[in-house]
Order: C-alpha cells, then sequence, then structure tokens
C-alpha cells in the first residue's frame, strides 16, 4: 500500500482535477433551469406576498410592500380553519396509512395465496388520478344512493327485521355535505390511496433486507414480534424515513381530493391551505394574499422536512 | 434506414414549420379570436351556430372559436385579457364582473360601434345603462334571464297547493309538502352560489332592493339588524323543513334530478333550468315570482344579463367591431331568444313567437320595480366569495350556526374590500 508511486499520486490527482470541473460543466444547464422554474418562481412568490397584486395590473413595485397580508392571516377564520385541517391531515397520515401499509406488506411479503393478486388490488388506486378518486369517492359519499349509506341504511333495516327494538334509519349522515365530517370522509378517500402507496415503499424494502440477519436472529431464537421490532423494523429505516417524509408532503400539498371532492365546503369546513390559496389567488384576484399563504405554507413544510432529512442524511453518511 | 428516418424527419418538420408560419401569417391579417364560455350543451350549440352563420357569410375574416368551462373560463379570462394575442371577442358578464376589466383598462371603449350601429336607439336604455361605464359603452348585452320560484305543478295539485304568494303561504307549503312526504324545496349548495338566490329575494323582500344593492356595493354594513332579519327568516324555512338535506353533497343539476323524479316539489333558479329538465317534464314546470315578505317594499328580482366585450389588446379592431355588431344585430338575437329561451335586450326583436313561459318570464321582469343582476354580479369578487363561504356555512347547520359572528366576519371583508377599493 506504500508502494504507490509519485507518478500515480499524480495521475490520480489529475483525474480528480478533471472530474471536479467537468461535473460542473454539465450542470450548469440544469443549475440554470433549476434557477429559472424553481429558485426565481419561489423568490418571487415571497416578493408577491408584500404586494396587493391582483394578477391583472402591473406588479406593486418594491416601495409599495407591506406587511397587510401576513396581518391578515392572523386574523381570518378561514386561514386558521384550512391551517388545522392541514394539521389533522397530517396526524392522520402519519400514524393511518403508516401502519396500514407497513402491515400490508408485512402480510403480502410472506408466501400466502394470492399474495401477488392483493398486491396489485391494493396497488391499483395509485394509478388512477386524484380527480377520479375525488369523483368515485364523491359518489360513495352521496347521501341518498350512494354505496356508503345504502349500506348503513340496508343494514339498519336488516337489523330492524330481526330485532323489533331496532328502529331503521331513514336516512346516513351526509359525509361531504356535513361540517363535521366532510374533512373526515375526503382523507377517508386519501387514506384509501396513501396505504398502497406505503405498502409498496416498505415491499421494495422487505425485499432488499439480508436474509442472512432475519436467518441470524431466527437462529438465535427470536419470536415473529422480536424478529420484527428488533431486526427487520430497524434495518427498514431508510424507507420509514422516506414514507414520513412522503407523507408529511402529501399532507401539506392536499388540494386535489378537496378542490375535486367539496372545494373546501361546506362553508370551509374541509378546506386546506393549498386551496385556500388557490381560491384567493385565481378566484378572488388576490395574488398578493394568495401568495402569502403560499410562503406559510413553503416555511411549515421546511421547518418540518429539513430538520428531518438533515439528521437522516447526517446518520446515513456516517455508514 | 437512419438516413432514411433523418429525411422523413426533416420534411416533417419541414412541414410543421410551413404550417405554423402560413397560420400565423393569416392569423394576423383578419382572423377575429372569439373565447366563449358557452360549455353547457344548449348555448354551446347556439354560440357553435352563431360563429358557422358568420364564418359562412364572411370567409375573408374567419372566427377562431375556442370554448372554455364555463367555470374555468372565470379564472382564465384574467389571463387570456394580459396575452399576446388577446382574443378580441369574449362572452362576460354585465354588473361588477364587467367594471372589474374596464376598471382596469382591460375592455375597450365600444361607443363608435354602439354610434354606428344604432344601438342606441335599438337596445333598451337600461341595458345601454347597463354597459355604460363613464362616458363609454364597454359592453354589449345581448341577452338576458329571470330567476323566480319554479314548480312541478302536477305535484301542487295534488296536494291542493298553488304557488305561494306570501311568506305565511310559502310556510304552509312547507308543511302541507312535509305531510305528503314531498321535499317542499330542492336545492344543490356543492358550488354555494345557489344559496346566494335565497339571499338576495330574502333580503330583497325583507328590506327593499335599495337596501339590497347598497349592501352589494359594499356601502351598508352585513352586521345591520336588516341582514340579522334575513337570516331569521332563512332559519325559519329550515325550522319548517323546507329543504332538503344535506344540500351541499349536490351540484343544481343533481339537486334538480329530485325535482325531475317528482320527489321534491320546488326550485329557486334562473330559467337556465329549463335547458337541464327532461322534455315530458318541462310541461309540467312553472314559475312564480318569489313570495312577498314585506308587502311596503319595492318588488326586486335577479335578471342577470349576459353579452360581449372587446379586449382593450385586441389586435383586429376592424373585425372585432364587425363580428360584435353581428353578434348585437336583431336576427342573432332572434335566434338566441327562439333557441335557448333567453330574453333579447333589443327593443326591435319580434316577441310575438315566444313561448308562454318567455311571455311570462317578460312579465315577470317588467312587473319588477327593480332588476338586480345576482349576489356576485352585483358585489365584488372577492365579496361575493366570503358571502358564498358564509352562506354555505350557515344552511350547513342552520339551526345552531353563529350567525352573528358570520356577519360579523363577513364585515370585517367588507370593510378591508371597501378600503382596497378605494385605494385603487
Amino acid at each position: 500500500m506504500t508502494t504507490i508511486s509519485a507518478a500515480q499520486r499524480a495521475a490520480q490527482g489529475e483525474g480528480r482535477m478533471r472530474i471536479n470541473v467537468t461535473p460542473y460543466l454539465f450542470l450548469l444547464v440544469p443549475l440554470a433551469v433549476y434557477f429559472v422554474w424553481i429558485i426565481f418562481p419561489t423568490l418571487f412568490s415571497i416578493y408577491l406576498s408584500f404586494t396587493n397584486w391582483d394578477g391583472i395590473s402591473p406588479i406593486p413595485a418594491p416601495n409599495a410592500l407591506s406587511l397587510d397580508n401576513y396581518n391578515r392571516l392572523f386574523t381570518d377564520r378561514d386561514f386558521g380553519m384550512s391551517f388545522g385541517n392541514n394539521v389533522k391531515w397530517m396526524i392522520v397520515f402519519l400514524t393511518v396509512p403508516t401502519t396500514v401499509g407497513l402491515g400490508l406488506a408485512m402480510i403480502f411479503n410472506t408466501d400466502i395465496r394470492g399474495a401477488r393478486w392483493f398486491k396489485i388490488s391494493f396497488y391499483a388506486p395509485l394509478i388512477l388520478s386524484f380527480v377520479v378518486i375525488g369523483t368515485i369517492w364523491a359518489w360513495i359519499y352521496e347521501p341518498r344512493a350512494g354505496l356508503l349509506n345504502s349500506i348503513i341504511v340496508g343494514i339498519s333495516e336488516l337489523l330492524a327485521s330481526i330485532f323489533p327494538f331496532v328502529t331503521p334509519l331513514e336516512r346516513g349522515p351526509g359525509w361531504l355535505a356535513d361540517r363535521n365530517l366532510a374533512l373526515w370522509s375526503i382523507m377517508g378517500a386519501a387514506v384509501w390511496r396513501q396505504c398502497g402507496y406505503v405498502m409498496i415503499l416498505y415491499l421494495a424494502g422487505l425485499k432488499n433486507l439480508d436474509p442472512s440477519l432475519i436467518e441470524a436472529a431466527r437462529v438465535d431464537g427470536a419470536n415473529g414480534w422480536q424478529l420484527f421490532r428488533r431486526v427487520i423494523f430497524p434495518l427498514l429505516g431508510p424507507i420509514t424515513t422516506v414514507v414520513i417524509v412522503v407523507s408529511v408532503i402529501d399532507s401539506l400539498r392536499a388540494f386535489d381530493l378537496v378542490q375535486v371532492m367539496t372545494r373546501g365546503g361546506p362553508g370551509g369546513a374541509s378546506n386546506v391551505l393549498a386551496n385556500f390559496m388557490y381560491i384567493e389567488a385565481f378566484n378572488n384576484y388576490s395574488f398578493g394574499y394568495g401568495a402569502s399563504i403560499a410562503v406559510v405554507l413553503l416555511g411549515l413544510s421546511l421547518f418540518i422536512v429539513v430538520p428531518y432529512l438533515y439528521r437522516t442524511v447526517k446518520t446515513e453518511l456516517e455508514y | 434506414m437512419k438516413k432514411l428516418l433523418n429525411r422523413r424527419f426533416l420534411i416533417l418538420a419541414a412541414v410543421l414549420i410551413a404550417v405554423v408560419v402560413v397560420a400565423g401569417v393569416s392569423a394576423q391579417d383578419s382572423l377575429i379570436r372569439y373565447a366563449s364560455y358557452n360549455s353547457d350543451e344548449g348555448p354551446r350549440g347556439q354560440d357553435e351556430a352563431m360563429v358557422a352563420r358568420w364564418n359562412e357569410a364572411n370567409p375573408d375574416q374567419p372566427v377562431e372559436h375556442s370554448t372554455t368551462d364555463h367555470e374555468a373560463f372565470k379564472q382564465a379570462i384574467r389571463t387570456y385579457l394580459v396575452a399576446d394575442p388577446a382574443p378580441d371577442v369574449l362572452t362576460w358578464f354585465a354588473g361588477n364582473r364587467m367594471a372589474f376589466f374596464v376598471d382596469r383598462g382591460l375592455a375597450s371603449d365600444l361607443s363608435p360601434l354602439y354610434e354606428r350601429e344604432g344601438w342606441y336607439d335599438s337596445y333598451a336604455p337600461g341595458f345601454v345603462a347597463l354597459a355604460t361605464a363613464g362616458e363609454g359603452q364597454y359592453f354589449v348585452p345581448t341577452s338576458y334571464y329571470w330567476w323566480a320560484m319554479y314548480f312541478r305543478k302536477s305535484i301542487m295539485e295534488a296536494n291542493g297547493l298553488t304557488a305561494p304568494a306570501t311568506w305565511d303561504e310559502l310556510l304552509a307549503t312547507c308543511d302541507t309538502l312535509n305531510a305528503a312526504g314531498i321535499i317542499p324545496i330542492t336545492i344543490g349548495t356543492r358550488a354555494p352560489w345557489t344559496a346566494a338566490a335565497w339571499f338576495d329575494f330574502l333580503n330583497m323582500r325583507i328590506n327593499g332592493p335599495e337596501f339590497h344593492i347598497n349592501l352589494m356595493l359594499l356601502k351598508e354594513s352585513y352586521t345591520d339588524e336588516r341582514v340579522v332579519a334575513v337570516f331569521d327568516h332563512w332559519r325559519q324555512l329550515y325550522e319548517h323543513n323546507c329543504f332538503i338535506p344535506d344540500s351541499a353533497a349536490y351540484e343544481w343539476q343533481e339537486a334538480l334530478d329530485f325535482m325531475n323524479r317528482g320527489e321534491a316539489a320546488m326550485y329557486l333558479m334562473g330559467d337556465f333550468i329549463r335547458d337541464s329538465v327532461p322534455d315530458e317534464i318541462e310541461s309540467d314546470l312553472d314559475f312564480e315570482m318569489f313570495p312577498v315578505i314585506n308587502p311596503d317594499m319595492p318588488i326586486g328580482i335577479d335578471a342577470p344579463t349576459d353579452g360581449f366585450f372587446m379586449s382593450a389588446a385586441s389586435g383586429n379592431v376592424e373585425g372585432a367591431y364587425d363580428f360584435l355588431a353581428f353578434i348585437g344585430s336583431a336576427e342573432e338575437q332572434q335566434f338566441a331568444a327562439d333557441n335557448l329561451g333567453r330574453l333579447p335586450t333589443r327593443l326591435d326583436v319580434d316577441t310575438s313567437g315566444f313561448t308562454e313561459a318567455q311571455q311570462k318570464g317578460i312579465g315577470l321582469v317588467q312587473s319588477a320595480d327593480y332588476v338586480a343582476q345576482f349576489y356576485d354580479r352585483d358585489t365584488t369578487p372577492a365579496m361575493a366569495e366570503a358571502g358564498l363561504n358564509a352562506f354555505a356555512e350557515f344552511i350547513s347547520d342552520p339551526m345552531n350556526a353563529d350567525v352573528m359572528g358570520l356577519l360579523e366576519s363577513l364585515e370585517a371583508d367588507r370593510v378591508r374590500i371597501a378600503a382596497e377599493q378605494a385605494g385603487e
């Protein structure tokens, strides 16, 4: 090892020099694109958030900047409701589809009969666009003749025919039309899709596990739960990071389903920040105010995702 | 093989470029760009037929017609107007929605066209006034329709009812229909503008059209006790179970199905309701003026006016004038009236062949003391969104809704929006 010649070292050095310059040359074009389409619009949105631009008039000059939009945010009930709904959405997304998805992955990673068919079934919702999912679920939730209420009313009638003390329901809940249920109903549709997504991520992770580690644990006499808790789950760590980051991002950017299923209604009960921003900017002609909502959304995402990514990248590099 | 592919590719590219260049050159010459929101089946057919008639008569300056979904158009129009080239002629709504673009210098003054075509005499003065902002006319109002209480004649007759003419009769009608197992009034509030019709009519009947329009112009307060009275009356209707449950689950057309199936009796709607009613039920459909609540108040009615305008950035002023003159002609208004049942804004359109419903609608509008456009056309876009949201929140739980809280929030919006307007 100590016999590397000076010439070899020089050659290595030269190689390193070349490599140092060329990637940046290659990166120049993507970086320019990245700046024009990502960095600049982001900075420009932040600028707009200090203006009262209506989307048509000339963009206000820097001397007309004010904090009005942000002051208004703090007193705006709709903003408060949308913010709260995003938080609820995130809590649900971080718990329900993650657990269910991991469970499904554990089940279908075994050799049970029809595992492939089940995997495809659970994955299928992902090939549908959000608009299609929203439309399908809006019909499922339809209060009079929708699938869900037909089943609920049908069961209540069945029970009433068996037990005389049960009175059959005349109609089921209003779901999307009910202030208290609308958000949860939309999330039902979102979770339905998300479970399959998480399952696929974990399945990919399970396929890449080193079987010798699991065999070793079995030889050491670990039972099923210990095997999962002490060996498999820790080894899935990087996947869990991806799942958590994806869940947070998906819950913050929630828009499509809300827009299609309720447009934030009834009366803002199921509104989320992205939809609120869209309505303010494109419907109410308040681009400045819309931009300030976007900035809050951006800050929220960074606040949650960046520390997590930072920590994970650091620990992963230590391996 | 590779060479062949290259040659083929080159020829294809050359053809494509030639097409684009030729199209571009001819477009600069005489093309008239027409952007339309008439995406519903009936209006769309009428719209396309109109363009076809023009293109047949004027092959030298053809119209390029693009149709956008009605709701999407309302949002996309702002980018159209600042695009280059901007559409020359666009569909739009009279009232505050038009004023928004006029204020921002995005619409052309059409007074030379009015002069040239003699429209100051041939259009009803009220509609010329509606098109006027300052000195000029910026809008060509071509048709209007009325809002009224629509009902199924057979259902009302079977229960010994006639259309309610007063508030007490309306509540009694609800009670009778409920007892018969029929939903008294259907409404779909998934898109909440349908609820605004109830606000408009209740406010005009309780407080009079003058207060209503001043509220729309942001000159009256939303916390005024007169607005509170509107919600008190609105709530009474829910106490009498007048409305379909879970209305927020339905679009207005879906709510109409309850009426088509005979499960619901009444619907407060614009006359475009008849575009969506099956033929066999249309003969069973009738309408009356919204009931009177305070007999001392003048009668107001919502009768929104639709029409066209020319963008300020139009690159083909001559062509746009000619096309607008064609759209606004007596012949075209006659076509629209005959095909869609909309009412003409010109004085010289022959109304003798109109249907019974059209005649009745004209009578309804003419007998009114005041003609309003509609909540979201009379007030500013931002106020309309806030108002519609508040109405939706109220009707999602009318018994427990915090009306005072809603109105205070609306009042804060009104003060802010009025201040923004004054600052512009």
